[in-house]
């Protein structure tokens, strides 16, 4: 593959993606403009004793008593020129700060979350399609769909009272033991439930596509070709047919990718792990705007960069696409 | 007649409109059958919830509330949320993806761009952030909100057919008979648009109960005492009562169940009208 127009197609594309995500903040913002209350609303409900001109004084301090757009050009002016997300309006520390303390976190759940579910839809998948419409096909069909309609945190509850609770296999929550703080494998044992609980809620959707994509492979002409000069079947299956029909799973990751951060967002709330989920609901909550926004734009930077990827590795395997 | 057989051949199809057609009778039915009333609190059995018995089949819950009029009773607001903001999206999408598509060139551009920072956001987040910040819990905003934010994917589809659509013979006669640009819009494109949307639809009740049922558990959906699966959920899987199995099981599974209906009626609906074999 030449690599010269790769990079130019990279380029065109990042350069795409800056007025989707200026699109993305002027939406995020005047959401939280037209709320009513505002943080200070929460601020007051606290701290009762917070006079209404202290309340003034520190929506001055924080600039809001502008009008939104005016909050937001700001808000924009320091983000294109300093890099700056602003601070917590709960415990002042910059905002970047904070997320890239929890963002890799977030990144090893969605990984493993990820892994967990190709292992067990792409087989089956493949074996539903080879073996299409038997007994065999038709469970795990209904099976993955019955998974599809799971309320992800009735499922995580359930998970964390059989297996931590019961069982006593796994922890319930966090994701360190104390004093094994830098420990990868207590850490691995603390991710294994939150991000098998994604994994039960996505398998149906890879599963499925996997299902169709093997069926489609199935029925084109060189298989038959191949089954004509009289190759074994496994050969058939699994040399000729497989490769490409794992080609369109990577299309469905930039698909999937916008329901699996917000899954992982849930989970993170739910089993406590203190990943951009944990802080973005909780900031959600406590109108924190700035770790708001902070979380917003990144959340959509991943989803815009998961796609790229999935089309640059689309291009990588697929000889028959071209970046010009 | 032939879309009718076509998809009354396949059984799966014909279990999803029978879920479906079940539940929707007990959202219906049910609150004119229900034997107690389902916020009427039991100051006798408060404190306690009581496992399933011949007097309470599903059992009371923690303030002794008969778990099954709750559940007939849920059963109507979580249908109501699933399906009205699923004509909510399926308006506004089809409405939007067919101007996008037939106006074409800058407009189309641009309104497709929206689109598309709207799906870069994790759908969840949003709601949850809108729900939070808004603080307005009614079923009427819950079903707006729920509507308004998942919408884009209806858009795609519609636009896409539109676009395909508008070079037809038919739209050009149409045009020159005389129509209207808004006429040819509703008359000639969009009714030619509507068979994917018919799937997506079906998806999309789905889909909703189980954000209401998420938003709910953040405190965030409609609002106690008025039952609906997400909420009772909510109160099952308080540290308190977790014990009782009959109350996580209840809406759990009920949730589970609609969900694996739609779905099957989605699948069937796609295959008769002769759609790609999996949209997930």
């Amino acid at each position: 593959m030449e690599i010269g127009p790769l990079i130019a197609y990279i380029v065109r594309r990042l350069l795409g993606a800056i007025p989707l995500l200026l699109l993305i903040s002027l939406i995020s913002y005047g959401l939280m403009g037209l709320a009513p209350g505002g943080p200070t609303a929460i601020l007051s409900q606290q701290a009762r004793s917070l006079t209404p001109a202290a309340r003034h004084a520190y929506e001055v301090a924080l600039g809001l008593d502008q009008p939104w757009y005016v909050q937001y050009f700001y808000w924009l002016k320091e983000v294109v020129l300093h890099g700056n997300l602003g601070n917590s309006f709960v415990d002042q520390r910059p905002v970047v700060a904070r997320i890239a303390e929890k963002l890799p976190i977030t990144v090893e759940l969605l990984t493993l979350a990820l892994v967990l579910t190709l292992i067990v839809a792409i087989p089956i998948g493949i074996r539903a399609a080879v073996k299409r419409d038997s007994w065999f096909d038709n469970i795990s069909t209904a099976l993955a769909l019955i998974g599809y309609g799971v309320p992800i945190f009735w499922l995580g509850i359930l998970l964390i009272d059989l297996f931590a609770m019961h069982l006593r296999l796994l922890p319930a929550s966090g994701i360190n033991s104390v004093g094994r703080e830098h420990d990868p494998l207590d850490l691995l044992r603390h991710l294994i439930l939150p991000a098998a609980t994604l994994a039960i809620v996505s398998i149906a959707g890879w599963l499925r596509y996997q299902r169709a994509s093997m069926i489609d492979v199935l029925g084109e002409p060189y298989v038959q070709t191949a089954r004509a000069k009289g190759l074994p079947e496994r050969v058939v299956l699994y040399r000729h047919a497989l490769r490409n029909a794992l080609l369109p799973m990577i299309t469905l990751l930039g698909l999937q990718l916008p329901g699996l951060v917000g899954g992982a967002y849930f989970i993170e709330y739910i089993f406590s792990i203190p990943g951009m989920g944990y802080l973005g609901i909780n900031a959600i909550f406590q109108r924190d705007y700035p770790t708001v926004m902070g979380i917003t734009m990144l959340s959509a930077l991943m989803v815009i960069l998961g796609n790229l990827l999935a089309d640059v590795l689309y291009g990588a395997v697929d000889p028959r696409i071209r970046y010009d | 007649m032939r879309f009718l057989r076509r998809y009354l051949r396949r059984p799966a199809s014909l279990v999803g409109v029978g879920i479906v057609l079940a539940i929707v009778l007990i959202a219906i039915l049910g609150p004119l059958l229900v034997p107690y009333s389902p916020i009427a609190i039991s100051h006798a059995l408060l404190g306690s919830p009581q496992p399933p018995s011949l007097a309470h089949p599903l059992g009371t819950d923690i303030l002794g509330r008969d778990e099954l009029s709750r559940a007939m009773v849920g059963a109507r607001i979580s249908l109501t949320v699933g399906f009205a903001a699923m004509v909510v999206a399926i308006v506004v999408g089809t409405l939007y993806g067919a101007i996008a598509g037939a106006a074409g060139g800058v407009v189309d551009g641009t309104m497709m761009r929206v689109v598309d920072a709207l799906l870069s956001f994790p759908t969840f987040f949003l709601v949850i952030a809108v729900e939070a910040l808004t603080n307005k819990f009614a079923l009427g905003i819950i079903i707006l909100v729920i509507g308004l934010l998942s919408w884009m994917g209806v858009a795609r589809l519609v636009r896409a057919e539109v676009l395909s659509l508008r070079e037809r013979d038919f739209v050009a006669a149409a045009q020159a008979l005389g129509a209207a640009p808004p006429r040819v819009l509703l008359r000639h494109l969009i009714p030619n648009a509507l068979a994917p949307v018919i799937v997506a639809a079906s998806f999309a009740v789905g889909d909703n109960i189980l954000t209401e049922a998420g938003l709910s558990f953040l405190g965030l959906g409609v609002q106690v005492p008025t039952p609906s699966w997400g909420n009772m959920l909510q109160d099952a899987l308080l540290p308190a009562v977790r014990s009782a199995w009959w109350l996580v099981a209840t809406p759990g599974l009920l949730i589970i169940l609609t969900l694996f209906g739609f779905t099957l009626i989605g699948d069937g609906l796609s295959y008769a009208l002769g759609s790609s074999s999996a949209r997930r």
